[in-house]
């Protein structure tokens, strides 16, 4: 009997010895975001691990603020992580310092798979003709408002053709019956989405092609599109300067407590916020302009997912990225908590299942695709510097420092000068 | 001739065993503290942007500081009104409170630790955050003004360019416990003897305290002035969080803005010199404070 057993372990073990054992790749992959979305992705890389057991995933993530810090301090230790989560905001840097691998050939050779998503969604990742990020999710920027509200001040709902025109008139009604702000502002706070939006709708963009200089040359688009903020505000429809400069959180927001009646934010906030409103809110394409000449509206890539050049196993990453998109049951863990799903056939899947806010994102989405015109190329590496000088000339001219006019030339000369000095 | 030897030998012994002892304190020292100062001279010499290696480029940084970069000067500006105001301010609470708390009262260590408080944890976001609420259009200060009759709505304290540094200012000076202790040491070292004769020659209160405790306490007063404009010089964390240098740069200080320029435009050259800047600033106004110390900061032990 015991000459059996140890023949047999003999055996196994021999077995072990010589079989091929299979070698465990480890990548480490990062990404921000809030304790729902850590929570989703780490049962999301669990499922992972299980479908591909020779790969192991090392996760490192932080909420937003300080993610690009840590990333910056791991890429000047030539340390950054195989697999990264990015924003379309930083995607020019990390380029331009050679840190990403164009992913190009994992798409050809089908390792990552997107026969299923449109090219809309993808040409946001294309940088110089090469792919080098891939698109998690779309966002589209709108404006929420409560329904109920308006019902109850006998205001009409947005409508998808609605002017800027209806949108001042629908505020100061608002402002009017119900006592409260209409709103807090025309655009998001301390963001150049309403303003870009505004540039976009006739015909320019924030920023020209080349990054070196702005994508407009007049001052009347400034002008007109901040003159409406000022007199709003003057009027008391919009929420005054010091309430605004009180950094809010979505779940602080003057629409979630009550205090106005709309609100601007990317379309994936919407699940935060009904979250903390506890109430339904409903979204609707940002105004249009009269003289129009293209939709301001465009898909945004909420995050992507990119490959360091620190990656020793490009394929491996390959393969999440390729799981991640397009992956039913992976998908169903998140429910398009990074923005709606760019998977034709993952939208349909999760369709069943969507909670109200869910909803609402992925029919906003559904609406804007149909009325948006692509996006602009990603921003110069500038760009927050844009966004500090352009978020004080906003607040002077609400304090009465600078008239609009004088705003849109300083914003103009400054903003220049600071593209034109980056390397 | 045999015993120098052993003398010498055992000097060079008990160096040895005080040297070990201070190496993890000289290790830090060097690796943590002078080495990246060095690191960062040569970086405010560089374009370097974190992302991709440092490109030399000589003084061309300190040449923009201070031939094209208004918001430098502007933060400067900001700073100078922070320090000058913050810091007599503080000191002076600080001492009044010392004062009050030196005095061999019921509860009076009780009310020592309570008053510490505020610095103990005052460096902190919670404090930061705290004052948010406190001064916030809906914060309570407003509450109680509107109720008060004052006001009639809220107002916007820290968000208003008028009003924004001052709340800095007065935070500042609510955490004026470290001073306020250091104070209370230095209160408590001044003889009895001097104010019992001092009595006896018929001084009143104050008389005794602008000719015995202030003289006595100048030392004490000269130690805090210079930490205090150091320390004040360098705030950061609250200024971060409360106002984030707005509304349009009112509250920008020194130090927000060369966190602004390293981790959110990535000039980490730019900022790098920014910092070598402030240093030298800091630097000339202790000197000239030294400088002075002679004629106003009494020693007893001098002479």
């Amino acid at each position: 009997m015991k000459k059996v057993l140890l023949a047999i372990s003999i055996i196994i073990l021999l077995i072990i010895l010589i079989s091929p054992g299979q070698e465990v790749i480890t990548l480490r992959i990062s990404w921000w975001g809030s304790q729902t979305r850590h929570d989703q992705t780490l049962k999301v890389i669990e499922l992972f691990e299980k479908k591909y057991p020779n790969i192991k995933l090392k996760p490192e993530y932080t909420g937003w603020s300080g993610y690009y810090d840590k990333m910056a301090a791991q890429a000047a230790g030539g340390n950054l992580p195989d697999i990264m989560q990015k924003d379309i905001k930083f995607l020019n840097q990390y380029i331009q310092n050679d840190l990403l691998l164009p992913l190009d050939q994992f798409v050809k050779n089908k390792l990552i798979d997107l026969s299923n998503v449109d090219k809309a969604s993808i040409s946001a990742g294309v940088i110089g003709g090469k792919l080098y990020a891939i698109n998690i999710g779309n966002n589209a920027y709108g404006v929420f408002y409560d329904p109920q509200m308006f019902t109850k001040a006998r205001v009409p709902y947005p409508k998808p053709s609605w002017t800027w025109e209806d949108y001042m008139d629908t505020a100061r009604k608002l402002h009017k019956a119900l006592g409260i702000y209409a709103d807090t502002t025309i655009c998001n706070a301390g963001d150049y989405a309403g303003f870009e939006h505004y540039l976009r709708q006739h015909g320019y963009k924030l920023f020209d092609d080349s990054g070196k200089k702005l994508g407009y040359d007049e001052d009347w688009p400034f002008v007109e599109f901040y003159s409406m903020d000022v007199q709003l505000t003057k009027e008391g429809v919009f929420a005054p300067p010091e309430v605004r400069l009180e950094s809010r959180t979505v779940e602080n927001d003057l629409l979630v407590v009550k205090k106005a009646a709309m609100a601007h934010y990317w379309s994936n906030q919407i699940v935060a916020m009904m979250n903390a409103a506890k109430r339904p809110i409903k979204i609707a394409l940002y105004p249009n302009s009269k003289k129009q000449v293209r939709k301001g509206t465009y898909l945004k890539p909420s995050m992507f997912w990119s490959i360091t050049k620190n990656c020793k196993n490009p394929e491996a990453a390959a393969k999440f990225i390729d799981f991640f998109i397009n992956d039913i049951e992976a998908n169903k863990i998140m429910m398009g908590e990074r923005g709606v799903p760019v998977s034709s056939k993952v939208r349909n899947a999760l369709k069943p299942l969507l909670t109200p806010a869910q909803k609402e994102m992925f029919d906003f989405i559904d609406l804007a695709s149909r009325n948006s015109s692509p996006i602009d190329p990603p921003y110069p590496p500038a760009f927050q510097q844009i966004l500090d000088l352009l978020k004080d000339l906003q607040y002077k001219m609400l304090y009465g420092i600078l008239t609009p006019e004088q705003a849109a030339k300083e914003f103009r000369t400054k903003a220049n000068e600071i593209l034109a000095a980056q390397k | 001739m045999q015993q120098i030897a052993y003398r010498k030998k055992n000097i060079t012994y008990n160096n040895l065993a005080g040297y070990l002892f201070i190496l993890p304190w000289l290790a830090g020292f060097f690796f943590y503290t002078i080495l990246p100062m060095l690191m960062s001279l040569y970086y405010s010499l560089t374009q370097y942007n974190i992302l991709s290696p440092a490109i030399w480029v000589g003084l061309k940084n300190y040449i923009n500081i201070f031939t094209n970069d208004p918001r430098f000067w502007k933060s400067l500006q900001v700073t100078f009104k922070y320090v000058i105001f913050a810091v007599p301010l503080r000191l002076i609470f600080a001492l009044f409170l010392a004062i009050l708390l030196a005095q061999k009262r019921l509860f009076v260590n009780v009310y020592r630790g309570l008053f510490y408080i505020p610095s103990l944890i005052g460096g902190s976001v919670a404090v930061a955050v705290m004052w948010k609420q406190l001064f916030g259009v809906e914060g309570a200060l407003n509450s109680i003004l509107i109720s008060l009759g004052i006001l009639d709505k809220g107002f916007g304290w820290l968000t208003h360019p008028k009003t924004a540094l001052w709340t800095l200012i007065l935070l500042a000076v609510w955490q004026f416990g470290s001073p306020m202790l250091i104070f209370l040491a230095g209160l408590k070292q001044i003889p009895i003897s001097l104010y019992e004769s001092a009595s006896i020659d018929g001084a009143n209160w104050w008389q005794s305290f602008i000719k015995i405790t202030i003289p006595m306490l100048t030392p004490v007063i000269f130690f805090n002035l210079i930490m205090q404009i150091i320390h004040n010089f360098m705030m950061f964390t609250q200024a971060y969080i409360i106002t984030g240098g707005g509304p349009f740069d009112e509250t920008l200080l020194y130090i927000l803005y060369i966190y602004k320029r390293g981790f959110t435009y990535y000039q980490m050259g730019y900022a790098c010199a920014l910092a070598w800047i402030l240093l030298t600033i800091v630097g000339v106004i202790t000197f000239i404070v030294f400088r002075t110390s002679h004629y106003w900061v009494y020693y007893e032990a001098k002479e």
